[in-house]
């Protein structure tokens, strides 16, 4: 049986790729197998959800080393008949995806976004001219490397009761050297994990009106995010609140945009929330014929309002 | 004939445009509000070479001919005329030291105000005339090696700033008008209060007092006498960064006219549905485009001026058609508006300001008629 | 020694306009993308401080001659291009193939660099394909990059943490945007640019054969629907209720 082989660094990202990997398999009759690097717990929790794991224990293998990992994937792709390989388009999966696509000589498409198959052919979408038009494209070629962006897929829900091989490959030694690793100070709050956001754009003349903002959010228990200039030129937020195509992509249950234009860098990033909701002078910017709920109304007097209406209700 | 810019042009044009929105448009409003440019700006575009484009790489300057200087200060003025005021009045100051200066004066003050050190002025307008040199009072009186300065300049651009001054006063032994180098911020010189015009926030207007200002002899720029030579040929020049400016003014204004007409909804409804818009839009069009093309001519003449007289006539009917026009264009755009348009959040406001300064200053609009007249009916 | 850049041309996205779903790209200006003239500013910077050279390669149709002339003017030293109209429809793997081969003819190669992604696409798989093709090392990500004779040592920024990496050269690194911001050219550059060397080299000359078969075929590129209530609000008092209600029952009918 043909399969198809997913691998992530990451154990949630891979989690996602099981289900990504199900929602193709069935209909071109391939089977679902999993590959971890140096990573037993993560072989543990995909033994939850999938079938088959490869698991690969080989400290020579360097995971900075792009070029390494690949030729890892590309070898166990081979041995176990896997000519379709999902990778995640977190930025290891991006680079190991271009060096695995030209060993196994297949077609690849990175920041996949979404598959199907028709007529047999496995077409994938993703953004394109950035982010102003959604393309759907093709893989022809046997050997398939799909890297599929972070978050769009579920989780794989446990129940399938799964066995752990141990594999060995010949690994190259890397000629690269790691010197140093040093975790980036995290923001505490996760933006694309929080199920509301409230977003601020240009809108906002000031910071101070940042705090009102934070309360707002405090109570429809959500987190604040920005668009790119409110923090990459303002500097009223972290970097990591950007919301966007340069920053992140987030798909909250509620969206509530405040000051937001909505030029199509940034609508990238928030064209997947449930609910969005806009307040904005202009009843013309492009954002309000994007949002369920729109108000045409300047912020700096809507947030206090509705902080006291929110503490009313 | 060949009205295609070459790519050199274009990546002028786009610098000019990239840095104008980068590091001007978000602070617009500051120099609006405060009328006043700040310093970062003028470093930046130092940087960037802006300020010596037209001048020749001897002394400094970038060699890009004044079509290219046309090209840079049409897009720094469609995102603040302020800013491109202050380019356009340095531009002026220097090319009369350049133009008429010694190898000491140029060599003193050409490098320090291409790089934003020093920032010049020209100071010829009095309280009490316009444009007549037969009226101006200040006097420059010799004494020995010096000349002592007194009088009174009035609406001078970029006397705020460290640099020099070209300075119009009458030569005491001669009794004729005459120009003289002065740095300003020396003893005995003073600036009023910036005047509050109602546009070209940005640009500060002054009256500028000189106060027994005392001046080596040769500082004189020129010849005694040839005061209203240099006059003449400085103002001819100076349209140039006008005409620019309020091109770039009429840019913006049709711009914004656009935009407004494409996103603004009647009754559900876009407005460029209407025949009354488009006709509007077409207007605009049609005046940008003949606004633009007087206003690059002009910038390829100045590179290559054979008769001075010709080129001042250039000059004026450039200046004068670009300015009115402007006007047009600006009340055209807020109609576009409608109410919107004269609300301080549209910029389609402040540029209708700007435009109706145009006409009155560097020249009023009739004086640039008759200069124009003067050459055909000469005879 | 040459430290090369790759940069492609794209078209102004900020020109971009959505016919019918579709966008129009007719007579849209062509430009360089934001991360690639980061990455040439992170390129001439390193020039500075090594004594080299800094060499732009760019494939792309024939407008690409006047498209490269700003990273001329930006700081790079010379242009090496490869023009075909038809490379732009091709596959990333094709353009790896092209840029590699060209790189090949490049003798004291140092760096290649490239942008984390094109502007218009950004799919960043160009980089890694051009090193496998080369048998370079790659790193990916480096928002900072010092360079010696034989060494490259690289600060890659991950979603999470950063690794300070040592690469032998040559090696292929691409970049993110924070590595330097792009340089505005000054006039002076502009003008003297014209006189940089450029040299135009077609597909047959550098020997890349293109498959007659695509791996990758486009089957539609739309502009993406916004299937939204449009409902308008007009006082605090609704949006409060709003923001408490309309979550639950959405949240329920999962």
């Amino acid at each position: 049986m043909r399969n198809i082989l997913i691998y992530s660094d990451n154990t949630d990202y891979a989690c996602e790729l099981l289900t990504a990997a199900h929602t193709i398999a069935g209909e071109i009759g391939y089977g679902v197998t999993a590959l971890t690097i140096n990573n037993d717990d993560q072989a543990e929790k995909l033994a939850l959800r999938c079938g088959t794991i490869y698991r690969i224990r080989d400290e020579a293998i360097l995971m900075a080393d792009a070029a390494a990992v690949a030729l890892v994937i590309s070898e166990v792709a081979k041995k176990k008949n896997a000519p379709v390989v999902l990778l995640s388009s977190n930025r290891r999966g991006k680079e190991i995806s271009g060096r695995l696509a030209h060993l196994t000589h297949g077609g690849c498409l990175t920041d996949v976004s979404g598959m199907t198959i028709d007529n047999g052919r496995l077409c994938c979408r993703r953004n394109t001219l950035g982010g102003a038009t959604v393309v759907t494209q093709a893989i022809e070629s046997d050997h398939k490397v799909i890297a599929v962006v972070p978050k769009v897929y579920d989780t794989m829900e446990e129940g399938e009761k799964g066995a752990i091989t141990d594999i060995a490959v010949e690994a190259e030694l890397s000629v690269i050297k790691v010197v140093e690793v040093m975790p980036k100070v995290k923001d505490s709050v996760d933006i694309e994990a929080a199920e509301v956001l409230v977003v601020v754009g240009q809108g906002m003349g000031s910071r101070d009106d940042l705090p009102i903002v934070e309360i707002l959010a405090g109570h429809l228990k959500g987190a604040v995010a920005c668009t790119k200039p409110v923090a990459t030129d303002k500097r009223w937020l972290s970097e990591e609140r950007i919301v966007g195509l340069s920053g992140r992509k987030c798909k909250p249950d509620l969206a509530l945009l405040l000051g937001v234009s909505g030029q199509v860098q940034f609508v990238v990033g928030i064209r997947d929330a449930k609910t969005i909701i806009s307040v904005n002078t202009d009843e013309n910017a492009p954002i309000m014929t994007m949002s369920d709920y729109r108000m045409v109304a300047d912020m700096k007097s809507v947030v206090p309002e509705l902080v006291r209406a929110i503490e009313r209700l | 004939m060949d009205f295609t810019l070459s790519k050199e042009q274009l990546l002028i044009r786009n610098t000019a445009r990239d840095f104008a929105e980068k590091y001007i448009e978000p602070l617009v409003r500051r120099i609006e509000d405060e009328n006043d440019v700040p310093r970062q700006i003028i470093d930046r575009m130092a940087e960037l070479e802006l300020f010596g484009i037209q001048f020749a790489e001897e002394w400094g300057g970038s060699d890009g001919g004044y079509d290219g200087y046309v090209l840079a200060m049409e897009q720094i003025a469609r995102v603040s005329s302020g800013v491109s005021m202050i380019l356009s009045v340095n531009g002026l100051g220097l090319g009369a030291i350049c133009t008429y200066g010694t190898k000491e004066q140029k060599e003193k003050y050409m490098e320090p105000g291409l790089t934003g050190e020093l920032l010049a002025s020209f100071a010829f307008t009095e309280p009490g005339t316009g444009s007549d040199p037969r009226q101006i009072t200040t006097m420059a009186i010799r004494e020995g090696d010096s000349y002592v300065i007194n009088g009174t300049k009035r609406f001078i651009s970029n006397a705020n700033f460290h640099g020099p001054i070209v300075v119009f006063a009458r030569e005491s032994e001669s009794d004729e008008v005459t120009a003289f180098i002065v740095d300003k911020f020396c003893a005995g010189y003073s600036i009023s209060e910036a005047w509050d015009k109602i546009g070209l926030k940005g640009n500060r207007i002054v009256d500028v007092y000189l106060k027994n200002v005392r001046i080596p002899a040769e500082n004189m720029l020129g010849k005694v006498g040839r005061g209203f030579n240099i006059l003449l040929s400085g103002i001819a020049y100076g349209k140039i960064g006008i005409s620019s400016t309020y091109l770039g003014i009429t840019l913006r204004a049709y711009e914004e006219a656009v935009k407004y007409a494409m996103e603004k909804k009647h009754r559900g409804q876009s407005i460029a549905k209407f025949q009354a818009m488009q006709l509007r839009v077409g207007e605009l069009a049609i005046k940008l485009e003949a606004a633009r093309w007087l206003t690059y001519r002009l910038g390829c003449l100045a590179n290559n001026v054979k008769d001075p007289m010709t080129f001042a006539r250039e000059a004026a009917l450039t200046k004068s058609f670009v300015c009115e026009n402007a006007v047009d264009v600006t009340r055209v755009a807020v109609d576009i508006h409608g109410s919107y348009g004269v609300m301080s959040d549209y910029k389609v406001q402040s540029l209708y300001r700007d435009a109706i300064i145009g006409p009155q200053i560097e020249g009023v609009g009739d004086m640039q008629k008759m200069i124009v007249a003067g050459t055909i009916l000469r005879e | 020694m040459n430290i090369i850049v790759a940069m492609k041309q794209v078209p102004d996205l900020h020109h971009i306009r959505i016919r019918n779903r579709e966008p129009v790209l007719d007579d849209i200006p062509m430009v360089l993308g934001d991360i690639d003239k980061s990455a040439l500013a992170a390129a001439v910077e390193l020039k500075e401080t090594t004594q080299g050279r800094v060499i732009i390669m760019s494939a792309g149709n024939r407008k690409i001659r006047d498209t490269v002339k700003e990273a001329l003017a930006a700081g790079g030293d010379e242009a090496i291009l490869i023009e075909d109209d038809d490379l732009a429809d091709e596959d990333s793997s094709v353009i790896a193939g092209v840029l590699a081969a060209a790189i090949q003819r490049i003798g004291d190669v140092g760096i290649v660099v490239f942008g984390e992604g094109s502007a218009d696409n950004y799919s960043g798989r160009v980089f890694s394909a051009v090193a496998a093709i080369l048998g370079y090392p790659q790193v990916g990500y480096a928002k900072r990059i010092e360079l010696n004779d034989s060494l490259a040592r690289v600060t890659r920024s991950l979603e999470d943490s950063d690794e300070i990496i040592e690469v032998p050269l040559p090696a292929v690194i691409s970049v993110v945007s924070e590595i330097k911001e792009p340089r505005i050219p000054s006039v002076k550059n502009i003008l003297k640019a014209r006189k940089k060397p450029t040299a135009v080299y077609h597909l047959n000359e550098l020997c890349v054969e293109v498959p007659a078969e695509k791996n990758i075929t486009t089957i539609s590129n739309l502009a993406p629907v916004s299937r939204r209530k449009g409902i308008v609000i007009t006082s605090v008092d609704e949006l409060a209720k709003i923001l408490k209600n309309d979550r639950k029952p959405d949240r329920q009918a999962q």
